[in-house]
């Protein structure tokens, strides 16, 4: 589930931060993005990284505390940083994908046409975002 | 670099060498005990060799030479490995220590310091022990070779009895590690024969028989005689002692090595010279021939290869346990792990990698996943000492970590040893990133260790290119977390106050508040009362915080408070905030003491009248120079007067949404007693030295104390809301003539903490900052006062001014004048404004009847005529000489008015309402008319009635011939309008009054609108030719009809246009 999303400004001030859990964490939080900062500067500062600047899309993984963390950023530096519990959405995703490419039927670089992928996607999607709503 | 130079090898030459296993009769350990030493103690400063130089030769014949050389002595009972329980216990004591030794007092480091410093200087010194410490908590493992020992060492006492045979059983007791009873290593190891002799003794000469007995029963190559404390002149005092590391063990007053002479070190170090290069490292080279051998017989070659896989494929089905398969030291396994630990001690790091790949599949087959997890180890740092494939030594690594975390919590010190070559690997590199990642991998259930294990993952991050300064702050944090878990409470403030400047002046004030108020509560378990104090009030004003953090941290930081049971005086206390720019300070100086209301009147006027009254000051001045000081003087400071209080303004608000009180909020003032413009300079500097120093506790208050009498302060309690703003008035009263400096504000929060605010901070900078426009500075601004000494206060007043009077109106008042002040006031003089309409009677006017005192008088008297044409001449009227007003007795006099001109005479504001006087007359010969209304136009102007109609018009109509006038009220409403007004104003509106009889109340007539206006626009243009645009001119309409009586078929109106009619002293139109 999200655990958190915030808008970081070009100062690198926190604009907001929304918790999405019972509990009493915001101070936890707000560390975890402040320190995520260090993450986006980092690929905003690196020329190597200058294709993926141009997705303006990276990834963190934060492995202790058992929490991913997404990052986009606009092209006015602003930065939006998801956290979320949900370690293994590209795992899941992935899993999904194999199954799907490993159908004898399915033609390898085209367009993967099957339902049960499609439900799985849907499912998986659908347990990322809403279960915190739940 | 050579890796061997790197703190990672340093580190490998260091715990990687050959263990001697010592094994000692009593007797040699009393001996060595009169030095406070245990023999191995004794011996261990000298097992170190720099530049031993011993040729050795590989497996294949390649030859090199060994020049650095070390050798690890150990005890026999020593060599097993240690109790976990223990070690922690005893790491836990010793970082416990290494708090106690931190600066709590110093200033929190700054970013920009930490990042212009090297990695010795930014981390505590005692990581380097504690890893250290950490990494010999596994030594004598059974899956891993180099641990194990080399050659024994047999030690015996001169003073034992039969000593041949000592040394035999020393060897064959049960007391042997069990790493050499259980088979885990093979228990032939080679053997070293010494006998220890006492010089205290005696003469050596029973040891050297010994010795040769020795010789000849055990080989005469084994056998040695150390002879030592031949110290016989008392305690040795030497430069460098080298066992000054085991000083600690003992009380200081004991000498460690007292006995042993110069003599004594030096045949200790041959001897383990000796040991080394004549026995030790040739034995090793010889087992490392014979094991290779081995290994080829059994294990090189193609056949041998695939008889391996055969014969490991064959026993899939073995018993899955965590440490695999057991391994006697004769499998080919055990012996091929040794060959590659001693090929790795001897720097043979090609042959050790060798060996290391071989077995590394062998255990992994067999799933001896500890074992397997110990070579890859090795082979890691193998790959780093021959400093190749950086990336291989690296997953080596990475993939023993991971294996010893999988067998589970019994390897997690082995993972941890583990990581810590890893992470110093990572280091040598650069790689400082990873190296955090790694340090944060080894945190583990121990909270303590995973303290340290934080704190230096967050150096790593600052040491990392770019530095992650946040990351730095965050692991920091992490780190005070679980140091205060603990309660290692030193360390956590530590911590906490490094990570205070990654999250200074940033806007994340969750963090930031947090931050200091753990710090502050540390320092106040600690008892450190005044930081924590310090660091509390950094987080007192979080408005942007919830109600019950805001709550809580203010409950807090009074219980600290409190708990001191001192006051604090805190400069800039953010609770509750002034707003200095609302300050705001009201005085009488010496010129004004009078109402609000006077206040406000020009300055200018007040002056023209000052003019004639005050005695010209250059004849008072004797030079320029008194002149310029005089004026310089009165410019910078204003002048107030001693026991009259200066009021001052002040707006506190509270930033905080719980109520809090604030009591005793005074000014903070200064009173330099006379007048020298020097002193207060003086008193200015000093106020500046405070503003250095933000955080004080000072207990002496200089300006409440009861024994200063030269000014009194008001004080004043407040209770401020949630988030209310309060405007405070606060006075000062100076007592004394002197100058006067009002520097600041003090209160008192929750009658516990003192708060003051300079002004005077404030006010220096504005003036830097407008620079030369320093004379204009508003006298509100300044803040210094000259006081000077105590005036009189004349009020006055006059009794009963009427609101209307009619032109020529004469009427008799009383001006009262009263002196609030205890100091009498005489010579008064006084000058009117107005004197065309005020004029200063005569004393005797006062008791006299009205009108009847300005009857001629049957005796006239001359003198009171002089009098008033005096006065007159110079519009300044004296008061009898011997006029005296004192506190308490008022003085009556009389003044006339005499209304002069009609108007609305409003001493001295400006006119906004006129008298409009309005004659009329009616030309013609029979007919009478009836006035029927008068307008005014445009919309700006108000005309009313004075009079009623009936007053105006008697006979309600205008007889023919008849002429009469009349006044009206007319109000300038321009004020009033707005904007909207003017865009929608027509050129044709007003307002009218009506003229008509009372009780007809006819209809008006709207001027505004056609034909009226028409005409009246025509009728304007025509009469503008004499009069040329006055803006407030207005124009006027008289309507009027005929009388009834007036025969006529058709209805008539009259009107009549007065257009331009400017505002002269006093309105008259015509018509």
């Amino acid at each position: 589930m999200i655990v958190c999303v915030a808008v970081v400004g070009h100062q690198n001030n926190p604009l907001y931060i929304q918790s999405f859990t019972e509990a009493d964490d915001a101070l936890k939080l707000h560390h975890i993005v402040h320190c995520s900062l260090d993450v986006v500067d980092e690929r905003v500062n690196n020329p190597k990284n200058l294709d993926q600047l141009s997705m303006r899309h990276f990834w963190v993984f934060f492995i202790p505390l058992k929490i991913t963390k997404y990052g986009y950023l606009t092209n006015t530096k602003v930065k939006f940083i998801l956290v979320t519990t949900d370690l293994d959405f590209f795992r899941r995703f992935h899993a999904a994908y194999v199954d799907a490419v490993s159908n004898p039927f399915h033609v390898p670089g085209k367009k993967i046409t099957s339902k049960t992928f499609a439900e799985r996607v849907s499912t998986i999607v659908k347990s990322f975002g809403l279960s915190s709503a739940g | 670099m050579d890796p061997a130079n790197t703190p990672l090898g340093k580190m490998l030459l260091d715990e990687i060498t050959p263990v001697v296993m010592v094994l000692s009769t009593p007797l040699v350990e009393e001996a060595s005990l009169k030095n406070h030493l245990s023999f191995v103690q004794m011996l261990s400063p000298f097992c170190s060799f720099n530049n031993i130089d011993v040729p050795v030769r590989t497996a294949s014949d390649q030859p090199y030479r060994l020049q650095k050389f070390k050798l690890r002595l150990f005890s026999a009972s020593d060599i097993r490995q240690p109790n976990l329980e223990v070690a922690k216990e005893q790491l836990k004591h010793f970082i416990s220590q290494a708090g106690d030794k931190d600066d709590m007092f110093s200033d929190p480091p700054q970013i920009s310091n930490l990042l212009a410093s090297s990695e010795s200087e930014i981390q505590p010194s005692w990581f380097q022990f504690f890893n250290k410490e950490l990494v010999r908590t596994v030594s004598f493992s059974e899956h891993e070779a180099f641990d194990h020992p080399v050659a024994c060492l047999l030690v015996v006492s001169s003073k034992d009895e039969q000593p041949i045979n000592r040394f035999i059983d020393l060897f064959n007791t049960d007391k042997l590690p069990s790493l050499l009873n259980d088979g885990a290593m093979d228990p032939k190891i080679l053997k070293h024969y010494l006998l220890v002799h006492d010089n205290q003794d005696g003469s050596p000469e029973k040891a050297a028989k010994i010795l040769t007995e020795m010789k000849s029963t055990f080989g005469s190559n084994e056998c040695q005689l150390l002879c030592i404390n031949s110290s016989h002149d008392g305690p040795v005092e030497r430069q460098d002692n080298p066992w000054a590391p085991y000083e600690s063990d003992v009380s200081p007053s004991q000498c460690v090595g007292c006995f042993l002479n110069i003599d004594d070190s030096n045949e200790i170090k041959d001897l383990m010279q000796d040991l080394s290069s004549k026995h030790i490292i040739p034995y090793m080279e010889q087992k490392i021939r014979f094991l290779n051998q081995q290994v080829s017989a059994t294990r090189k070659g193609f056949r041998n290869q695939i008889k391996n896989l055969w014969w490991r494929k064959g026993k899939e089905d073995a018993v899955d346990s965590p440490d695999g398969p057991m391994y006697t030291f004769s499998s080919i396994e055990s012996q091929i792990r040794v060959l590659g630990d001693y090929a790795f001690m001897l720097r043979d790091y090609e042959l050790a990698l060798s060996n290391y790949r071989l077995i590394s599949t062998d255990y992994k087959l067999d799933k001896a996943w500890k074992r397997y997890a110990g070579v890859q180890e090795m082979m890691g740092l193998t790959f780093f000492m021959l400093d190749q494939s950086r990336k291989e030594a690296e997953y080596c690594m990475e993939n023993a970590f991971n294996t010893y975390l999988k067998i589970g919590s019994l390897s997690q010190q082995n993972a941890t040893r583990c990581g810590l070559w890893w992470v110093e690997m990572l280091k040598t590199r650069d790689q400082y990133k990873e190296a955090a990642v790694v340090y944060f991998r080894l945190c583990s259930e121990e909270p303590l260790h995973s303290a340290v294990f934080l704190e230096q993952a967050s150096y790593c991050y600052l040491l990392s290119k770019p530095p992650m300064l946040r990351k730095f702050g965050f692991h920091l944090v992490l780190s005070g977390d679980r140091y205060k878990k603990c309660d290692q409470i030193k360390h956590a403030i530590r911590t906490y106050r490094s990570s205070v400047s990654v999250f200074e002046g940033i806007m994340w004030g969750h963090i930031k508040d947090n931050v200091h108020f753990r710090i502050g509560q540390w320092y106040a378990i600690l008892g450190m009362d005044d930081l924590a104090v310090k660091h509390m009030l950094e987080v007192l004003a979080c408005s942007h915080q919830p109600k019950t953090t805001q709550e809580l941290f203010l409950r807090d930081f009074l219980q600290i408070v409190q708990k001191t049971g001192k006051t604090f005086e805190v400069l800039k206390l953010q609770l509750p905030q002034v707003n200095i720019s609302s300050l705001k300070v009201v005085f009488e100086d010496h010129r004004t003491y009078a109402s609000p209301a006077a206040a406000t009147v020009r300055e200018s006027l007040w002056q023209s009248l000052e003019e004639d009254v005050i005695p010209s000051l250059s004849n008072v001045r004797t030079n320029w120079l008194d002149l310029q000081s005089n004026s310089k003087k009165y410019k910078e400071s204003n002048v107030c007067v001693a026991g009259e209080a200066v009021k001052v303004d002040i707006e506190f608000k509270n930033p905080l949404q719980i109520p809090i009180s604030i009591s005793g909020v005074s000014l903070i003032c200064e009173l330099s007693a006379g007048s020298d413009g020097m002193k207060s300079d003086a008193s200015s500097s000093t106020v500046e030295l405070q503003n250095d120093d933000d955080f004080k506790n000072l207990i002496p208050n200089r300006d409440m104390s009861s024994d200063n009498v030269s000014f009194t302060l008001s004080d004043v309690d407040v209770l401020l809301g949630g988030a209310e703003t309060t405007v405070v008035q606060l006075t000062v009263t100076p007592k004394v003539e002197g100058v006067l400096q009002i520097t600041g504000v003090r209160w008192k929060l929750s009658s516990s903490v003192v708060g003051f605010h300079n002004f005077e901070s404030n006010h220096m900078k504005k003036k830097n900052a407008k620079g030369r426009r320093k004379s204009k500075h508003s006298r509100s601004d300044n803040l210094n006062f000259i006081v000077i000494k105590s005036l009189p206060k004349l009020e006055g007043f006059i009794h009963s001014v009427p609101e209307k009077v009619y032109a020529g109106d004469l009427q008799r008042l009383v001006l009262e004048l009263r002196n609030q002040s205890e100091f009498a006031v005489k010579n008064l003089k006084m000058k009117v404004s107005h004197p065309r309409f005020l004029n200063i009677g005569n004393q005797k006017n006062l008791n006299s009847e009205f009108p009847a005192c300005l009857e001629r008088k049957t005796s006239s008297d001359p003198s009171c005529v002089g009098d008033s044409s005096s006065s007159l001449s110079q519009n300044v009227f004296l008061f009898p000489e011997d006029t005296l007003i004192q506190e308490g007795t008022p003085l009556l006099w009389p003044v006339w008015l005499w209304a002069a001109i009609p108007g609305d005479i409003n001493f001295p504001s400006r006119l906004h309402e006129f008298l409009v006087r309005m004659d009329v007359v009616n030309k013609t010969s029979s007919e009478s008319f009836q006035v029927h209304q008068l307008s005014s136009v445009g919309r700006q102007w108000e005309i009313s009635l004075l009079q009623p109609v009936d007053t105006i018009f008697p006979s309600q109509s205008l007889m023919a011939g008849q002429s009469l006038s009349c006044f009206f009220m007319l109000k300038s409403c321009r004020k009033s309008l707005t904007s909207e007004d003017k865009t929608t104003l027509s050129p044709v509106l007003g307002s009218d009054v009506g003229l008509g009889p009372e009780d007809t109340n006819q209809p008006l007539f709207d001027v505004s609108s056609s034909p009226l206006a028409d005409f009246h626009n025509y009728e304007r243009l025509h009469q503008e030719m004499s009069h040329q645009g006055d803006p407030n001119a207005v124009d006027f309409i008289l309507i009027s009809r005929p009388l009834t009586s007036w025969d006529s078929e058709t209805p008539h109106l009259f009107s009549h246009h007065a257009c331009h009619c400017r505002q002269v002293p006093y309105q008259n139109s015509g018509f």
